[in-house]
C-alpha cells in the first residue's frame, strides 16, 4: 500500500517535529514553508530560556529527525479547503497540493513595533527588537548603531501583547522570561552594563523560570520596574529618553538609556485570517476543545500544532506536534 | 345657528379655551423662569442686541426655519415638505381665519375660538362674502395643505426611509398622547366643517363638496345629528394637544423662536451649563434626523445615547452618566440638527454637573504647575505646539521638524522637551478647575515667550486654543493648525515641494471640521489625492472612533468606528490614508482592513509634505 500523503504547512520546530512523528507512524509527511529554510523563528534565535541551551542544538536534533522528508520552501499557503476525500491546499504561485489530511503549523508573526510609535522603533536607531537583539547575541556583538557598546539598556516588556490600544489583547506568553534571559545575556555579553526590565506583571510560570528571574536580580544585578514605558524621545547624542510610571512607588521617572529593547509579542499572521478556519478572539486558530481537542480543528482532515492556536513555548510546541501525528493515525485508521 | 352677544359662546369651546390658557400660561411660565435665570452677562447681550439689525435677521430665520423648515428641505425635500405643511399650513389658517373673523365680526371682541370653529358660529356664508373674498376657497386649499402633512406624517411612521431615515425617535408617552391628539385635529376639523356645510348646502369645494357627498349618503337627521358632536370631537383634540404641547416634544414649536432670537444676539451654552440650556433643550423636536448621522448608532447600534436622546433625558431629569459619557463628540448630529442645537457644550456641561458630584472636581489638584519649569526651547515669532498626542507620534514631530528647517522658520517649541497638556481631555471628562489649570500655565508660557503665531500639531489642542483659551486673542495671538500652517508656507513660496508618485485619500479629523480646503490643497500639490471631491457622504467627516471625548467605549467598539473609515477611503483608490492628526493616524493604524492582522498604512499630513521637502 502507497503511504499516504499528509501536508505539514509550516517548517517551523512544530511542522518539523510533526513531519518527524507522521514518517515515524508511516505517513508520507510533505512540508511547505513560506521562508526559504526551514526552523521558523526559532532558527533565528541565539540561545533559549530557561537553561541557556544553543537554539542550533535543538535545530540539529529536529533537523536530522527531518532529514530526508519532502520539503518545498519558498512556497506560502493562501487557502486551504477540505472535502470528503482530504485536503487541497494552494500556494500564492498557484500550486496545488492535495492530501489526506493536513498539519497547520503556521507559527506567529512577531508583532510589528512601529505600530507602537510612542516607543520610535524605526525611527529611533538605539530603539530594536527582542529578535534584533537575539541576532546581536549570535553575532556575538552587542552595540549602540554607533559601535560603542552600551552601558545602560532599557527592555520593555509586552509591546504589542496585553494592549488593547493595538488590538493585541492577550498575553504572547513567552516575552517575560525572554526579557529575563536576554537581561542576563546583556550583562554577559556587555561587562558593567546597566539592564533595566519595564514590566506591567512579570510572569514567570515555568519550569526554572522563578529561579532565572531570581539570579538574574541576585547574580547579575538586573533591575526590575513595575510600569509601562509611556513615550521615548531621542537625545542629541542618539541616546533614548525613557518616560515611565514606577507603578509601586507611585512616581513619575525619567531615565536616559544607551539601547531600548522592545519584548515584541506574537500575533496571528495573515493565514489565520485566509485559511478560513474559525479562530479565537485574539486572531490565532481556535482548537475544537481547549482541553480534549487541542491538536484538531473543528474541519476534517485539518489539525493544528504549535503556535498557529496562540503563543506557546518550544517543548509545548514540540508535543502537540508529536500528538498531532499520532491522533492522525489514530483518525486515519477508522 | 344663531349665537347673540359677542362671545360667540358655546359650551364645546371648553376644552379648546381650557387647551389655549393652559399652553400659553406653561409656556410663559417656562420662558419667563428660563430668561430671569441668565447669567447677567447674556441678558445684557439681550438688551445690547434688542434694537439691531439682529433683530430682523432672527425675525427672518424664525419664517425660514420654524414655518418653512429650510434646513429640513435640504435634508429631504419630501421630510422638508411634511414638516413645512404642518407648520406654515397650520400658521396660515390661523391667520387667515383670523382675518375672515375680522372681516364679519365688527365687535371689539373677537375671541380665538370664534375664529377656530368659524364655521360652526356662520354656517352659510353671507351674501357679501364671495364678493369680498373668497376666503372659504383659501381655508379649504389651507387645510388640504395641512392635511397632507399629517398624511405624510402616518406615511412616516410606517416607511420612515421613504423620507430618507432609516430610524426614527422612540417616543414618551406624553409625546403618544401629543402625537395622538395632533394627527386627530385637522382630520376631526375637515370632519366637522364638511358635515356643517352638508347640514347646510355651504363651504368651498373641499368641505363643502364633502359635505354634499355626506348629505347624499345619509339621511338628512343622521348628518344633523352628527354636527355638534364633530365639533365637541375636534375641540376635545384640540384641547388635549393643547394641554400636553408644553410637556412633550411640541414645546419646540413655540421654543425655538426665543431660541433663534437668543442665539441672533450670541448668547450661547457653556460649559457649566445656565438657563440657556433650558432654550436649546426644549426646542429639540426629536425629529430624529440626528439619528441617523451617529457613528454610534449606525456601527454599533446603540440607539439611546444620540442627540434627541441625550436631549430628552436632560430635560426629563433622568440623565445617566452612561448616556452623557457615550459620545465621540463628533459634531455630525449638530451639524444635522435642523434647530442648530449645540449639543456639544450641552452634553460638556451635563459632564461638568456629573464631575462636579465627584470629590476630585474641586480637590487641589495639578498644584505642581505653579512651580512647573520652563522646558521650551528655540526663539521665534512661530510657537509650536506638539501636544501629548504628537508627543507619542514622534514621525509628526519630526516631519514638522524639517518643514520648519525647510521653509527657514526660527521656531519656539513649546514642548519638545515635555510640556503641559492642553487640558482639553480634562475639559471633555467634565473637569473644568484642571482643565483651566493646564490652560494658565500655557497661556503664561506664550506670553513670556511673545509669540505671534501657534502652531499646533494635534487637531484636540487646535480646538482648545481657539475655542477654549480665552487670552490668547487678547494676546494678538494667531492659531493655526499644522495643516493650515504648511498650506500658507506653500501658498506663500516659503515651501517648495517636490510631487510624490503616490495615492492618497485625506481623512477630517472632528476637530478640524470647518478646515476644509487647506489639506485638500497642500496633498493635491505633493501627490495625488483621491478623495478631493469628498466621500460622497452629506457630511464628510466621520470619527476615526478614537475620540477623546468619548469615556466609555472599548477599544474594539471604537475600531469597528475606524474600519468603517479605512474601507470607505481605501474604496477610492488610495495606497495610503493621510490625516493630519496623532490621535486619528493610531486610530486607524490599528485597523487591519483585511482582517488579517496587517493594518493599514495612515501618514499625517505633515510626513507625507517632509518627504516631499
Amino acid at each position: 500500500m502507497a503511504q499516504e500523503r499528509i501536508l505539514v504547512i509550516g517548517g517551523g520546530v512544530a511542522g518539523m517535529q510533526a513531519a518527524a512523528a507522521l514518517r515515524e507512524a508511516g505517513f508520507a509527511p510533505l512540508i511547505l514553508e513560506r521562508s526559504a529554510g526551514m526552523g521558523g523563528h526559532v532558527a533565528q534565535w541565539d540561545r533559549l530560556f530557561p537553561t541557556q541551551t544553543q537554539a542550533q542544538a535543538v535545530m540539529a536534533e529536529l533537523s536530522s529527525a527531518a532529514q530526508g522528508i519532502e520539503s518545498v520552501t519558498g512556497c506560502e499557503i493562501t487557502s486551504l479547503t477540505s472535502d470528503a476525500s482530504g485536503v487541497t491546499a494552494l500556494s500564492a504561485d498557484g500550486r496545488r497540493f492535495e492530501a489526506r489530511a493536513t498539519v497547520v503549523a503556521t507559527g506567529f508573526d512577531l508583532f510589528d513595533a512601529r505600530l507602537k510609535e510612542e516607543y520610535g522603533y524605526g525611527m529611533y536607531e538605539n530603539v530594536i527588537t527582542s529578535a534584533e537583539l537575539e541576532r546581536m547575541f549570535r553575532e556575538g556583538r552587542v552595540t549602540m548603531r554607533s559601535g560603542e557598546a552600551p552601558r545602560r539598556v532599557a527592555i520593555l516588556h509586552c509591546v504589542g501583547s496585553r494592549d488593547e490600544k493595538v488590538g493585541q489583547n492577550h498575553c504572547s506568553k513567552v516575552c517575560c522570561i525572554t526579557g529575563i534571559k536576554q537581561a542576563i545575556e546583556l550583562t554577559e555579553a556587555v561587562p558593567g552594563v546597566e539592564v533595566t526590565n519595564f514590566y506591567m506583571d512579570l510572569r514567570a510560570f515555568g519550569n526554572g523560570y522563578e529561579e532565572l528571574y531570581r539570579r538574574s536580580q541576585v547574580e547579575h544585578g538586573v533591575t526590575y520596574i513595575r510600569g509601562r514605558i509611556s513615550e521615548a524621545g531621542e537625545t542629541q547624542d542618539k541616546r533614548i529618553q525613557l518616560k515611565v510610571e514606577d507603578t509601586l512607588v507611585g512616581r513619575p521617572l525619567r531615565m536616559t538609556v544607551d539601547m531600548l529593547v522592545l519584548l515584541v509579542g506574537m500575533q496571528a499572521p495573515g493565514c489565520c485570517a485566509a485559511f478560513g478556519l474559525p479562530r479565537q478572539d485574539n486572531g490565532f486558530f481556535a482548537p475544537r476543545d481547549p482541553y480534549t481537542g487541542t491538536v484538531l480543528s473543528p474541519v476534517r482532515g485539518v489539525y493544528l500544532a504549535g503556535t498557529a492556536t496562540g503563543p506557546k513555548t518550544i517543548a509545548e510546541s514540540l508535543n502537540e506536534a508529536t500528538a498531532v501525528a499520532a491522533r492522525i493515525k489514530q483518525d486515519l485508521a477508522k | 345657528m344663531q349665537h347673540s352677544g359677542p362671545w360667540h359662546f358655546d359650551p364645546f369651546v371648553v376644552p379648546f379655551t381650557i387647551g389655549v390658557v393652559w399652553l400659553f400660561g406653561a409656556v410663559l411660565w417656562k420662558w419667563s423662569r428660563w430668561f430671569v435665570g441668565l447669567p447677567a452677562e447674556d441678558k445684557a447681550l439681550v438688551r445690547r442686541n434688542w434694537f439691531s439689525a439682529k433683530s430682523l435677521k432672527a425675525l427672518k430665520e424664525v419664517v425660514m426655519e420654524c414655518l418653512i423648515h429650510r434646513r429640513i428641505w435640504k435634508t429631504n425635500p419630501m421630510l422638508g415638505f411634511m414638516h413645512m405643511s404642518l407648520a406654515l399650513g397650520w400658521f396660515l389658517l390661523i391667520v387667515v381665519g383670523k382675518l375672515e373673523t375680522s372681516t364679519y365680526i365688527h365687535d371689539a371682541v373677537n375671541p380665538p375660538h370664534v375664529h377656530v370653529f368659524f364655521r360652526y358660529f356662520f354656517p352659510e356664508e353671507p351674501a357679501s362674502y364671495v364678493r369680498n373674498f373668497n376666503y372659504a376657497l383659501l381655508m379649504d386649499c389651507l387645510l388640504i395643505f395641512v392635511l397632507c402633512g399629517v398624511g405624510l406624517a402616518w406615511i412616516k411612521r410606517i416607511r420612515s426611509r421613504m423620507m430618507g431615515m432609516r430610524r426614527t425617535t422612540r417616543h414618551t408617552p406624553f409625546d403618544r398622547i401629543a402625537l395622538t391628539s395632533l394627527w386627530l385635529i385637522f382630520p376631526l376639523r375637515y370632519l366637522a366643517e364638511s358635515v356643517t356645510c352638508g347640514v347646510h348646502d355651504s363651504g368651498s369645494f373641499f368641505t363643502g363638496g364633502t359635505g354634499d357627498l355626506l348629505a347624499a349618503a345619509m339621511p338628512g337627521g343622521v348628518l344633523a345629528a352628527m354636527e355638534y358632536p364633530a365639533w365637541w370631537a375636534y375641540s376635545i383634540a384640540l384641547g388635549v394637544f393643547f394641554v400636553s404641547m408644553p410637556y412633550s416634544r411640541y414645546m419646540h414649536i413655540f421654543t425655538e423662536v426665543p431660541l433663534i432670537f437668543l442665539r441672533a444676539y450670541r448668547v450661547k451654552s457653556r460649559p457649566e451649563g445656565s438657563t440657556f440650556d433650558q432654550f436649546q433643550i426644549q426646542a429639540c423636536s426629536r425629529c430624529g434626523i440626528c439619528l441617523d448621522p451617529c457613528p454610534i448608532a449606525s456601527e454599533l447600534d446603540i440607539n439611546n445615547i444620540q442627540a434627541a436622546y441625550f436631549l430628552r433625558d436632560r430635560r426629563y431629569g433622568h440623565l445617566t452618566t452612561r448616556v452623557a459619557d457615550t459620545c465621540l463628540m463628533c459634531g455630525r448630529c449638530t451639524e444635522a440638527c435642523p434647530v442648530g442645537i449645540d449639543q456639544g457644550t450641552l452634553r460638556l456641561s451635563s459632564r461638568v454637573a456629573f464631575a462636579k458630584e465627584g470629590s476630585l472636581y474641586n480637590a487641589p489638584r495639578y498644584e505642581f504647575l505653579g512651580t512647573t519649569e520652563d522646558r521650551s526651547e528655540g526663539n521665534g515669532q512661530v510657537g509650536f505646539f506638539a501636544g501629548c498626542m504628537t508627543q507619542l507620534t514622534p514621525s509628526i514631530l519630526r516631519a514638522m521638524e524639517r518643514i520648519f528647517a525647510a521653509a527657514g522658520v526660527d521656531v519656539w517649541w513649546a514642548d519638545r522637551n515635555g510640556g503641559v497638556c492642553c487640558g482639553r481631555p480634562m475639559r471633555l471628562s467634565g473637569n473644568l478647575p484642571a482643565a483651566e489649570r493646564m490652560e494658565r500655565f500655557n497661556t503664561e508660557q506664550f506670553r513670556r515667550h511673545g509669540i505671534t503665531t501657534l502652531v499646533t500639531g494635534c487637531p484636540i489642542c487646535y480646538k482648545s486654543f481657539t475655542e477654549e483659551y480665552k487670552e490668547l486673542k487678547a494676546m494678538g495671538i494667531r492659531v493655526l493648525h499644522h495643516t493650515q500652517y504648511i498650506a500658507e508656507l506653500i501658498a506663500g513660496g516659503r515651501l517648495k515641494t517636490s510631487v510624490l508618485q503616490a495615492s492618497y485619500a485625506y481623512h477630517d479629523p472632528c476637530e478640524l471640521r470647518g478646515i476644509h480646503s487647506e489639506p485638500r490643497y497642500v496633498l493635491s500639490h505633493v501627490a495625488t489625492l483621491t478623495n478631493a471631491s469628498g466621500n460622497g457622504e452629506k457630511d464628510g467627516v466621520h470619527c476615526c472612533g478614537g475620540s477623546l471625548a468619548n469615556l466609555t467605549l472599548d477599544t474594539a467598539a471604537q475600531t469597528k468606528i475606524g474600519t468603517t473609515v479605512v474601507e470607505s477611503l481605501l474604496n477610492t483608490g488610495a495606497e495610503t490614508i493621510v490625516t493630519s492628526c496623532p490621535q486619528c493616524k493610531k486610530s486607524l493604524q490599528r485597523v487591519s482592513p483585511d482582517n488579517d492582522g496587517r493594518s493599514v498604512r495612515v501618514a499625517d499630513i505633515a510626513e507625507v509634505v517632509a518627504e516631499a521637502v
